[in-house]
């Protein structure tokens, strides 16, 4: 095989470029949106809140067929439903947020499996769950662009309040800082991303674009900025060779995209000259206990 | 001094959380230009009462005033220091990068940071000594430096008025009279220092003046007036482990 079949070739089909493009525009957008994820420990709130999309999804799917714009209100009204629903619990009641969250999402999820698998349709809930580039459209690719230049720009444009609120929130506010709306924002703009990553990453993978990328970049920076450059660099690298290897060895495109990811994650983990576990097992723990 | 622009003023000020109340009709001033310690015991309403000032707090009743003003329109007179375990050490950002967020409340967003504003982080960085680890991240410093990053970043903010929540927690004995000998300059220079404080020791040793809080008002004056057996007793009597707070608060005493 020639460079040019495993390169270039591949991108000779409409399919696959647009399933690059959409892949790589929502590297920039969850990249940077990764970054606040992993800095905020709202990891695992980012994966139950793209689980919980399902049944949004699934209902507007239902009701209103293939159109992308219903797909995205779809998923985007039941992602702010999990949301504000477990902050609200979590202020009426005695059940913490946490545990308000992953009740809400399963909960969610279950009903969006019910709902796909029941459904008079001929489509796939592997499709929804796991991804298929073969199934990204003209409008997803309008939707990717769409959320993409607008996370970039609001992170351009908000980038002090954002490493405000990720480092030290009581200091945002003591400033006059809008410390809610930023954090709302950022809910939002994750559901945004979540929904547009559907397509290419699958709901259950989608959060891997987002945060392998993230996390890698942390453990090699010392500087927000940098860390942001590097999350969003690390997303569209994997983002491309994950593409080719999904054509190449006939894997779902999400699943190959989070591989390629995991892989540098694994590598900086390994690696990481100050912040890694080889120094780690050589010079003892980075920080001192109950630090 | 003792203009009506440089009094701190409580009057009448209560805080409830729910059914629970925090702060119960506290009324007393303070002259700026002083330090200040906020003591008391857990619960007793300390960070409660920094909150008043900062005038994120809503009030169940009184007012607070700085001057004349609201807090809310005396905010750049305002900096606010964190306690130690609020923060992420770990977090991707330079000492330098830190002092900087000083600046970042007087910017506009489209504004970039100015010379004049990188002048005034590098006098920050100066004051307290940590132009040499300006660039290292901020793990990788000890207790005293670490509390020193977050006093420059009060300093570039530019205020006057410095509120800071536990400033000794955590730090070893290097640490705090590091921080002491800061203290002391700073109200030597005419700065305006309210600090919750739990150690009644150190409290004699670096603070001039004193507020001790039960939820309501026991004392509240020069810290020699204010520390008084009876007050401590009054003060700590009703905490929720009566006897050990008493004892602590006696031991404390025994070597200042």
């Amino acid at each position: 095989m020639s460079l040019h079949d495993l390169l270039l070739a591949p991108f000779s089909y409409e399919f696959m470029r647009r399933g690059l493009l959409s892949a790589v525009l929502l590297g920039v957008s969850g990249g940077l949106l990764g970054c606040v994820l992993v800095l905020r420990r709202l990891a695992l709130m980012g994966d139950a809140l793209s689980h919980s999309l399902l049944p949004g999804v699934a209902v507007a799917w239902l009701l209103f067929g293939t159109s992308t714009s219903a797909l995205f209100f779809g998923g985007l009204f039941a992602g702010l439903l999990t949301a504000l629903g477990s902050a609200l619990l979590s202020r009426l009641t005695r059940v913490k947020e946490d545990a308000a969250f992953g009740s809400l999402f399963i909960v969610f999820f279950g009903l969006g499996v019910a709902l796909i698998s029941k459904l008079p349709t001929r489509i796939n809930l592997a499709d929804f769950l796991f991804g298929n580039v073969l199934g990204v459209g003209a409008s997803d690719l309008r939707l990717a662009g769409a959320v993409s230049a607008g996370t970039a720009a609001l992170f351009a444009i908000f980038y002090r309040s954002i490493l405000l609120e990720t480092f030290d929130p009581v200091f945002h506010r003591a400033t006059g800082g809008r410390g809610g709306l930023v954090h709302l924002g950022f809910l939002t703009l994750t559901v945004l991303n979540l929904v547009a990553a559907m397509q290419t990453m699958g709901i259950v993978l989608a959060l891997g674009l987002f945060l392998l990328p993230a996390v890698s970049a942390y453990l090699w920076c010392d500087r927000f900025f940098s860390m942001l450059l590097l999350s969003v660099g690390l997303a569209i690298c994997g983002s491309v060779v994950g593409i080719l290897v999904s054509f190449h060895a006939g894997l779902a495109s999400g699943a190959s995209i989070v591989l390629c990811l995991g892989a540098a994650f694994l590598v900086s983990v390994l690696f990481s000259p100050r912040y890694g576990a080889l120094r780690g097992l050589r010079l003892g723990p980075t920080r001192p206990p109950g630090a | 001094m003792d203009s009506d622009e440089n009094i701190l003023r409580f009057r009448g000020v209560t805080v409830r959380y729910g059914r629970l109340t925090a702060l119960r009709d506290i009324s007393f001033e303070t002259p700026c230009g002083s330090s200040t310690a906020v003591l008391g015991g857990n619960g007793a309403g300390k960070s409660t009462l920094l909150r008043a000032v900062l005038g994120w707090q809503a009030l169940a009743g009184g007012e607070v005033r700085i001057g004349d003003a609201h807090p809310q329109h005396a905010r750049p007179r305002l900096a606010y220091v964190p306690q130690r375990h609020a923060v992420d050490w770990d977090f991707p950002i330079t000492v330098r990068g830190v002092v900087e967020q000083g600046r970042y409340p007087s910017l506009g967003v489209f504004q970039r940071i100015s010379p004049a504003d990188r002048e005034l982080v590098d006098r920050a960085l100066e004051e307290l000594g940590i132009s040499e680890l300006a660039e290292r991240q901020i793990r990788r410093l000890s207790g005293g430096q670490q509390q020193r990053v977050f006093l420059a970043r009060a300093l570039a903010q530019g205020g006057d008025i410095f509120l800071l929540d536990e400033p000794f927690a955590g730090l070893d004995l290097f640490g705090s009279e590091e921080l002491t000998h800061i203290l002391r300059n700073w109200e030597s220079q005419g700065r305006t220092v309210l600090a919750a404080v739990h150690d009644l020791a150190i409290a004699r040793s670096c603070f001039t003046r004193g507020v001790l809080l039960d939820t309501s008002l026991v004392a509240a004056g020069p810290i020699a007036d204010v520390l008084t057996p009876a007050n401590i007793d009054r003060a700590y009597r009703h905490g929720h482990c009566v006897h050990g707070a008493t004892r602590s608060a006696a031991g404390e005493e025994a070597h200042p």
